[in-house]
């Protein structure tokens, strides 16, 4: 876990403090999200899921990433938003969380975005429930918003088991 | 070379290593009585192995060198330089012979005659002259000595035993005086002799666990990386790196078995501390125990040594604890006073199987029974439908507790739960066999390795996944054409394998997982395919079937944890990446049993079938099935059947008002199953044909339709006249005929007809069964063959029978009732006074060796199947004209 990412953490809810951060963009159901670039351990295009029967149906299944076994993680079932069907034009994006590699399932990748904290909102209040449990605040861009998702929190299990 | 000698030149080496640094010790100490004990010790050893094994020189220069060793541990003997050094000349002696030993395994030619006056005179205090010899000579036989004698030398002199060690080996390489050139001879190859001599020492080399754990999981990668090279050139057909991929296949394969050797420890190892328990023990409470171990060298990984110690000594303390009696009972019981614990190791097909046997007096079944109640572990109804074996499987149930099973009369449930957990942890498999008064027998089934574990691959709608090899007993193909059919019993899929109804789980249903195309039809929803792949698994005692849709080979996997998200799905064990990079989850056979247990108690699958066949209500029989009259199904017991035949309808006649048919040279009456005969022009007409004592009988039907051997449960109470009841055969509710009544409609004599003539008229029987559907099966059966029969439907009501004074010639009792079972029903038969002496048949629907034991052990004369119509009659006669004949 990197010092960025921390600070986010706490300083999420107060708004960031820091100046300027870096997030890796990427796209889902034409909403634009963004996680801290320095939680990311890789980017991958579409590959080979093994699904796991019996999971968690947010589990899409397991990869192979160079010789390391990822859980692919679908970020859409999470945030509460239409499943698809299939992954296999997926794009994901490799982050860790305490000690596994998990692999978000996005539907395309962009570029990585040095935001200033200017731009910086918190979630309006009347934002969809699934999007503002994960999303720590919003950043104002030019065209269009993006949301920055808490990979922590997405990633973290204990709440969603007791639910 | 031989094992033992080889295993002594290392042992001993390594000794004289320790006794080299120890004697300087002690030199500098020489009042401590613990480093001269261990010094006297270590000698001690060397002079006892050699005697052992035959080497009278090295024997004689070690017990001489004792001697000093001795007076000098008594205090008869001050300690000096010189008497050090001559013991280091003796070590030095000792040395040189075992180099030549090592080089010709014999010892040289030659005596110490010398060395040995000069030890003894050391021994008695004196002989100076010889002993100031001694560095020099000690120096020169080798290089370490010298470091040593480097020491002596100040010593003797200044005493600055810090000097640095260069000084030594200058004195060392001075030629040896004359008189001691007989014993040594081999002076100038000395140091060659020494290189040699180390080569043995380091044929062992004591290596850091850690470093083999590392080297192993760069192999366990190594082969995945290899297996992984292998599957991308299957794809190719023709690549330049065909060649030197198969080399590497080779290597690496090498590399993994050298590896694997290097953990590889015997199995004596972790047995080796048991004789000592067991004769403590022994001692402790009084018995004579004898402690069998075959196959010592068996040799498994270290790490799986490591982890089945402990389970292994605590269940060999059990056997011998709790398993075996006291002289006094085993005499009591007609066995040897002493008590046997045999331990077996072998391998068997990548596995290592364990067996823990003694021959004491086993587990006793009620004693069970009694605590699986009291702690609530299952109802006396689950108790009822299981079988002896599986009720002590209990004994590895968690809450077996400890304490009371000690203090009743045999418990032998010591932290069993925990052997098993810690068994079944490195993915081994513990059964347990026990025949009461006869012993038991726990055998562990154990993988040769954790790192890599050979695995099924085996695809499930469109998945694949791998199933450890360990608990995969064999694989069946069953297809709708084939002798092996899956077939459903309302939705639960069970197949026939080799006349046992095995559980079948669908993988599929299992994980809730379809084929994503439909490729793979499996036509409606929740229907069984009857084709398939079936993975036969064995977890503990119990087996079933995994249905899967294709079954590849075998492929080393290398088991990996799954993310902890998924660490709470009991069916996964792990994961792995497999050759062509694909990831599989691993299935647990455990977890799969399990689960299918619980399916068991709410759907009413298979398993729950099968565990149910030895009850009394429902009986695996085999059934003839055929439609008569209406449209429902009808059934007769097959036993009763003689033949099946067609009978043309022109053929059948009509006398005194009946259907008779010309058969085998006699009129053969027919009777209609619905009371009439449709007799159709130029037709035929299925009969059954029952007969006995010469006579036919002919039941017509209007077809047959199979014979299905299954577990049926039979309800009775049915009214109408032929009928005994009906159960459910193949889904559907069937009637079931009452032979005897249509016999009595063809014959009204039949059942007395040869109630005068046959001297067997006044044979009593008395029936015990407490299955009515059996009772109204044999009754008849036994009265046709001109029995008189008293049916009883318990133990219990056959016992008052006894007590009201019924005599009668032969007892036939089944096994399997509520209450009071065959056994004890023969046992207090057998003390009564007055049916002391009526021999006893068993009845039973299912005997395995264990059931026959004992049945003849409570009293049995004959052990007859249910279905077995022919064999029980014949057993009843027989046994009654020996009687006869007795009497």
């Amino acid at each position: 876990m990197t010092s960025q990412q921390q600070t986010e953490q706490t300083g999420h809810g107060t708004g960031f403090a820091a100046d300027a951060a870096e997030f890796v963009t990427f796209v889902i159901e034409g909403q634009l999200f963004g996680i801290p670039v320095l939680g990311v351990q890789d980017v991958l295009a579409a590959h080979k899921i093994t699904r796991i029967a019996l999971a968690p149906s947010e589990i899409a299944g397991s990869l192979n990433l160079r010789g390391r076994i990822v859980t692919a993680f679908d970020v859409r079932r999470r945030l509460g938003l239409q499943p698809r069907d299939c992954y296999e034009d997926s794009m994901s994006i490799v982050v860790e969380h305490s000690g596994e590699l998990y692999s978000l399932l996005v539907d395309s990748v962009g570029e990585v975005l040095a935001l200033s904290a200017d731009d910086y909102e918190k979630n309006p209040p009347t934002l969809a429930a699934g999007i503002r449990e994960y999303s720590s605040g919003i950043y104002r861009l030019d065209q269009r918003l993006l949301v920055v998702l808490d990979v922590d929190r997405l990633l973290d299990y204990e709440p969603a088991l007791v639910a | 070379m031989d094992d033992l000698l080889s295993e002594f030149l290392t042992e001993t080496n390594e000794s004289l290593e320790v006794l080299d640094q120890e004697l300087i010790k002690l030199e500098q100490n020489p009042d401590d009585p613990e480093l001269l004990g261990n010094i006297f010790r270590l000698m001690h050893t060397i002079k006892g192995t050699c005697g052992f094994l035959g080497l009278p020189r090295l024997e004689s220069v070690a017990h001489a060198g004792e001697n000093v060793l001795g007076k000098l541990r008594e205090g008869e003997l001050e300690m000096s330089a010189e008497t050090v050094s001559i013991i280091l000349e003796a070590l030095d002696k000792i040395r040189e012979i075992l180099s030549v030993l090592e080089a010709t395994e014999a010892e040289p030619e030659g005596e110490d005659s010398d060395l040995i006056a000069r030890l003894n005179a050391a021994a008695e205090g004196g002989g100076a002259a010889a002993v100031e010899e001694a560095p020099a000579e000690a120096d020169s036989a080798e290089e370490e000595v010298a470091a040593e004698s480097e020491e002596e030398a100040p010593a003797e002199a200044e005493a600055t035993p810090e000097l640095p060690a260069e000084v030594a080996p200058v004195a060392a390489s001075s030629p040896p005086p004359a008189p001691r050139a007989p014993s040594e001879k081999p002076q100038t190859a000395a140091s060659e002799e020494a290189h040699r001599e180390s080569a043995v020492a380091n044929q062992s080399l004591r290596v850091n666990v850690e470093v083999l754990e590392n080297l192993m999981t760069m192999v366990s990668e190594l082969v995945l990386t290899r297996n992984q090279l292998l599957q991308i050139l299957r794809t190719k057909k023709e690549s330049d790196f065909a060649g030197p991929l198969q080399q590497l296949n080779h290597v690496v394969s090498e590399l993994q078995d050298g590896v694997m050797q290097t953990r590889m420890q015997p199995i004596g190892n972790a047995w080796s501390k048991l004789p000592r328990i067991i004769r403590d023990l022994a001692l402790e409470l009084d018995k004579k125990i004898e402690l069998v171990m075959k196959g010592a060298d068996t040799e498994l990984d270290r790490q799986v040594l490591e982890l089945i110690k402990d389970p292994l000594t605590h269940m060999v303390r059990n056997s011998a604890d709790h398993g075996l009696e006291t002289p006094q009972d085993r005499v009591a019981n007609g066995k040897a006073e002493t008590g046997t614990v045999t331990l077996n190791a072998y391998h068997e097909g990548g596995h290592i199987i364990i067996e823990i046997a003694d021959d004491g007096r086993g587990i006793p079944i009620e004693k069970v029974k009694e605590k699986v109640l009291a702690n609530g572990l299952a109802s006396e109804a689950e108790l009822e439908t299981m079988t002896d074996q599986q009720i002590q499987q209990f004994i590895f149930k968690a809450g077996f507790s400890t304490a009371a099973a000690v203090t009743s009369v045999s418990g032998r449930g010591v932290g069993m739960d925990v052997v098993r957990t810690n068994i079944e942890k490195i993915g081994g498999t513990i059964e347990l066999n026990s025949t009461e008064g006869k012993g038991s027998t726990f055998t562990i089934k154990i993988p040769l390795t954790l790192a890599i574990v050979s695995a099924l691959i085996v695809e499930c709608a469109g998945e694949r996944f791998a199933i450890p090899q360990l608990s995969v007993v064999e694989l069946v193909r069953a297809s709708a054409n084939s002798e092996h059919t899956i077939e459903t019993i309302k939705d639960t899929p069970v197949l026939r394998l080799r006349s046992r109804l095995l559980p079948l789980v669908s993988l599929q249903d299992l994980l809730g997982i379809r084929a994503p195309d439909g490729e793979e039809t499996e036509g409606d929803q929740g229907k069984i395919d009857s084709h398939g792949f079936i993975v036969v698994a064995q977890v503990g005692t119990y087996t079933f079937g995994i249905i899967v849709d294709r079954v590849f080979d075998t492929e080393e996997i290398v088991v990996k944890p799954v993310a902890p998200i998924l660490r709470n799905i009991s069916l996964y064990s792990g994961n792995t990446i497999l050759g062509d990079g694909s990831v599989v989850m691993i299935l647990d056979p455990n977890g799969i049993a399990a689960a299918t247990g619980e399916i068991s108690v709410t759907e009413n699958s298979g398993q729950d079938v099968g565990e149910r066949a030895g009850r009394g209500g429902s009986e695996r029989i085999a059934m003839l099935l055929f439609h008569a009259g209406d449209d429902s199904p009808k059934a007769v017991p097959l036993a009763l059947v003689a033949r099946l035949e067609e009978v043309d309808c022109d053929d059948i006649e009509i006398t005194n008002g009946r259907h008779v048919v010309q058969y085998r040279g006699q009129l053969m009456p027919l009777v209609g199953s619905t009371g009439e005969i449709h007799v159709k022009e130029g037709g035929k007409l299925p009969v059954l044909v029952f007969s006995d004592k010469g006579r036919n009988m002919g039941l017509v039907v209007d077809d047959i339709v199979d014979i299905v051997e299954d577990n049926m449960a039979v309800e009775l109470a049915d009214s109408r006249p032929g009928f005994i009841g009906s159960a459910v055969i193949g889904g559907k509710a069937t009637d079931i005929i009452d032979a005897a009544y249509y016999l009595r409609q063809a014959f009204p004599d039949w059942f007395n007809m040869d109630s005068n003539d046959s001297p067997l008229q006044r044979q009593k029987i008395l029936l015990v069964d407490d299955s009515s559907f059996f009772r109204h099966l044999l009754a008849p059966l036994l009265q046709t063959a001109g029995y008189q029969v008293v049916a009883a439907e318990s133990a219990k009501e056959a016992l008052s029978l006894c007590d009201d004074g019924e005599v009668f010639d032969l007892i036939v009792s089944d096994i399997e009732m509520p209450e009071m079972d065959g056994f004890a029903f023969a046992e207090s038969v057998k003390q009564s006074s007055r049916w002391s002496q009526t021999p006893i048949l068993a009845l039973s629907s299912h005997h395995g060796p264990n059931e026959l034991a004992r049945g003849r052990e409570v009293g049995f004369i004959d052990y007859v199947a249910k279905d077995d119509r022919d064999g029980l009659l014949s057993s009843i006669e027989q046994t009654l004209t020996e009687l006869r004949g007795a009497a």
